[in-house]
């Protein structure tokens, strides 16, 4: 086992220079005054001041969490059921399936944004469809409905994936154990199959919160520039403005803001599973 | 006393997808309070048999009665009986208490007659104290017992239990053995037991159900399994046995090994051939003369409780043949780039017909190859003119680029050994071999078989083999050039006894048993 650990040193020496230097520099950047060379810092705190008292950025981040939250609880009720039933197939379908979820993720995201565009467009089939079945004209493209469909649509995959998996390792003598001892399929359902995938469900919201609540090209293509997000201002900072600084602090209140959520999540998965460990651990 | 039929199997036939019969029309009635155990090898049907009365499967054909009702079609939660899993599936995210209280919880029970109920559970499994702690950390033992308590806190009418002790070591599955069948006297309801473990089957269970291959072999007590097994595959399956092939010349009579022996079976037809056990604790190591069978300790092996004592009665047969050994058998070609090599050998003149380049190529060893590269080249022409006549013939091997080597081939009568007594007969053939190709062998014994093509046969049927051992008397590390002996031998007719006096290996002692230790059985089918 030794010998193969040293293959791990060119994984290592990558991340130190590609993950960890870069982050270390955005620690630095955030706390540092716009405008330093190698040699002089002076540190401060006036960009994390600066986004705390300006009450539009901080609408932006209500909006940003909002939508990530709508987003993750949507992908929840329709990723439930579809997993559910994959993890209920044969293998032989449940193998095509899985491929199906994944398919569309071999193509880039940006080009399956794109074709909502043309799909939601004023004029496009999905307008022409509900006036032709009498719901009016309405305006579909650049709303907040289509920014939350283009999130749904890109991150409903990882949520599918996560919660089969944990359905698919959950041992079968376990359901019919809950059978045998009296309980119907619903019964079974929700004191067993449930509580006993809540794992894959956490861990498919870290997957599609994250990246929601961070996302900027969806709302940018999908928004129309009228529905600003918080990633939307980070990349603002950067590419348009060119205040890196800035930037960063905004990034580092994210990084803060997430892990603070991740903690609440499970936190809230070990108190529903009922995850006696601890109790036990005491006596 | 009238027992009331609580369970019953109709003609049950399982055909899974795939065209398997696992089932074969099981036809099985089980009592009121009666402890039950499945037995036979994995693959028998016997998981499947309970599957289908727990209701997690429908049989292809037939139908399961319980209590005088038809059950086949009957979704498992609204069947009176409960199961105690292989890997007992208790809920990981439950402790002791609520993996308990699940299916009194279902029937929507009141608190305070649930909490009465899990703790009557908790106290008949031993468990006290145990309600709030996390299933997964618990001991196999320990979670073995809580789905035990978990299936009968239900008050089902019939437990089944699917191998449940499986997972469990020596020492605790003997605990667990006493405790369950300790449970279901108190609880008083019927227990239907899968396993593979015989031990296990005859230690708890009021009735034995033997299955193998999808079938039912025989239902009955432990003892009337143990001492009237119903043929060989029962025999052999519970507790060890010496298992004999004989004939029965007339009531009362059976033959085997040449001898005839008084015993109390009967009803057999007038020389049929049938099999015959004696149990290993039924034979008395005597003086030699004075028992029934006299013959020589092969081996004493000390079991705790008991030796095991191995008497050969009837001896193997042998054939003994010459290994001439060689120095070299290499020719190297002209420009050293090639070397080839093969043996002379012997063949049965029967066995002429049969010989081809390929055939020949093999039992001569012929070989090629580049000594430079290390590499092997194929031997691409021979040639060689052999008569069904008792002789010497040339065989010359070809590579392509004419590299050669002559050999011979004798062509012998030889005769094999027959041991009418044993039914058995044993040949094998003179062979030749150079040092390096016995320096060389990996596993001497099955090469020196090879290389002497050395057959054990049954008289009574020449496809039927017999296992052939090998001895002889060099180093094979050390081996000159010479010629040597191989013998090869089959082992003979050996009984099996159990005793607690200790006898050296290698005198000759007699063995005696009464007419009633001997069981004659029919002849399996198939």
């Amino acid at each position: 086992m030794k010998k193969f650990s040293h293959l791990a040193i060119p994984y290592i020496v990558w991340s130190l220079i590609m993950l960890l230097l870069p982050m270390l520099l955005l620690v630095l950047y955030a706390f540092t005054e716009t405008g330093n060379d190698i040699v002089t810092f002076s540190f401060t705190l006036k960009y994390f001041k600066k986004f705390f008292t300006d009450p539009d950025f901080l609408l932006v981040l209500w909006r940003s969490l909002k939508i990530a939250f709508k987003t993750t609880v949507i992908c929840i009720f329709l990723a439930y059921p579809v997993a559910y039933f994959i993890a209920n197939s044969s293998d032989k379908l449940r193998n095509i399936l899985v491929l199906a979820i994944t398919l569309p993720m071999w193509i880039n995201m940006l080009v399956r944004t794109y074709a909502w565009i043309g799909l939601l467009s004023d004029g496009g089939i999905l307008q022409r469809l509900l006036e032709m079945l009498g719901f009016g004209t309405h305006k579909l493209l650049y709303t907040e409905g289509a920014v939350l469909l283009g999130m749904v649509y890109n991150f409903i995959p990882f949520m599918i994936l996560q919660i089969n998996t944990s359905l698919c390792k959950m041992d079968k003598s376990l359901k019919e154990a809950s059978f045998d001892l009296g309980a119907n399929r619903v019964q079974t359902f929700f004191k067993v199959t449930l509580p006993l995938s809540l794992p894959g469900v956490v861990s498919g919201i870290s997957l599609v919160f994250l990246p929601a609540v961070s996302s900027f090209f969806i709302p940018k293509l999908l928004g129309g520039g009228q529905y600003f997000l918080i990633g939307n201002i980070i990349e603002n900072q950067f590419i348009t403005v060119g205040e890196w600084n800035f930037g960063s602090a905004i990034s580092m209140i994210m990084a803060v803001i997430m892990m603070c959520s991740m903690y609440l999540v499970r936190r809230i998965e070990d108190r529903v599973s009922g995850n006696k460990k601890e109790e036990t651990a005491r006596k | 006393m009238e027992e009331k039929k609580l369970i019953q199997f109709r003609n049950i036939v399982m055909n899974f997808d795939d065209n398997q019969l696992v089932l074969k029309g099981i036809n099985l009635d089980i009592n009121e309070n009666e402890f039950v155990t499945l037995l036979g090898p994995s693959g028998c049907g016997k998981t499947t048999l309970l599957r289908i009365l727990g209701g997690f499967l429908e049989p292809t054909e037939g139908t399961v009665i319980f209590d005088g009702e038809d059950i086949t079609k009957l979704p498992p939660h609204k069947r009176e009986l409960n199961t105690v899993f292989q890997k007992y599936a208790l809920f990981p995210h439950m402790n002791v208490y609520q993996n308990i209280a699940f299916g009194l919880k279902i029937k929507k029970m009141s608190a305070d007659v649930i909490e009465q109920k899990v703790m009557k559970m908790l106290k008949l499994i031993g468990l006290e104290g145990y309600e709030n702690k996390n299933v997964t950390l618990l001991s196999g033992g320990q979670q073995q017992r809580v789905a035990i308590a978990r299936a009968l806190v239900n008050e089902p009418k019939v437990l089944l239990l699917d191998e449940p002790l499986g997972a469990l070591d020596l020492k605790l599955r003997k605990e667990m053995q006493y405790e369950l069948k300790r449970i279901q006297q108190e609880v008083g309801i019927t227990f239907i037991f899968v396993t593979h473990d015989q031990e296990e089957a005859l230690t708890m269970s009021d009735k034995i159900v033997i299955m193998k291959d999808g079938e039912i072999q025989q239902i009955g007590t432990p003892q009337d399994i143990y001492n009237e097994p119903i043929n060989r595959y029962v025999a052999d399956f519970v507790g060890e046995s010496n298992i004999i092939s004989g004939r029965m010349p007339e009531d009362y009579k059976v033959v085997f090994d040449d001898t005839t022996f008084e015993c109390v079976d009967h009803d057999f037809d007038p020389n049929e051939p049938v099999d015959i056990i004696i149990r290993p604790e039924d034979i008395d190591i005597v003086k030699p003369g004075e028992g029934k069978l006299t013959g020589e300790v092969l081996s004493v092996l000390f079991k705790g409780m008991h030796y095991e004592v191995v008497v050969e009665t009837v001896p193997g047969t042998s054939v003994t043949v010459n290994m001439r050994v060689i120095k070299n058998n290499e020719v190297t070609s002209g420009d050293g780039k090639e070397k080839i090599s093969a043996n002379d050998f012997f063949v049965d003149i029967e066995d002429v017909k049969l010989l081809d380049d390929k055939e020949i190529i093999a039992r001569a060893d012929a070989q090629a190859w580049l000594p430079d590269k290390d590499e092997y080249i194929s031997i691409n022409k021979i040639e060689y003119d052999i008569k069904e006549e008792i002789g010497e013939y040339p065989v010359t091997f070809f590579t392509s680029s004419g590299t050669m080597i002559q050999k011979s081939i004798y062509v012998v009568n030889q005769p094999f050994v027959k041991n009418v007594k044993a039914n058995e007969a044993v040949s094998a053939f003179n062979f030749f071999k150079t040092v390096d190709e016995l320096r060389e062998s990996v596993a001497l014994d099955t090469d020196l078989k090879t290389w002497a093509n050395a057959q054990g046969w049954k008289i009574s049927d020449e496809n039927e083999s017999v296992d052939i051992s090998v001895d002889y008397d060099f180093d094979p590390d050390e081996i000159k050039e010479g010629v040597y002996k191989v013998t090869f031998w089959t082992t003979g007719r050996e009984f099996k006894i159990r005793t607690t006096d200790y006898v050296e290996e290698g005198i000759e002692v007699g063995l005696d048993f009464f007419p009633e230790d001997i069981h004659v059985m029919k002849k399996m089918e198939g």
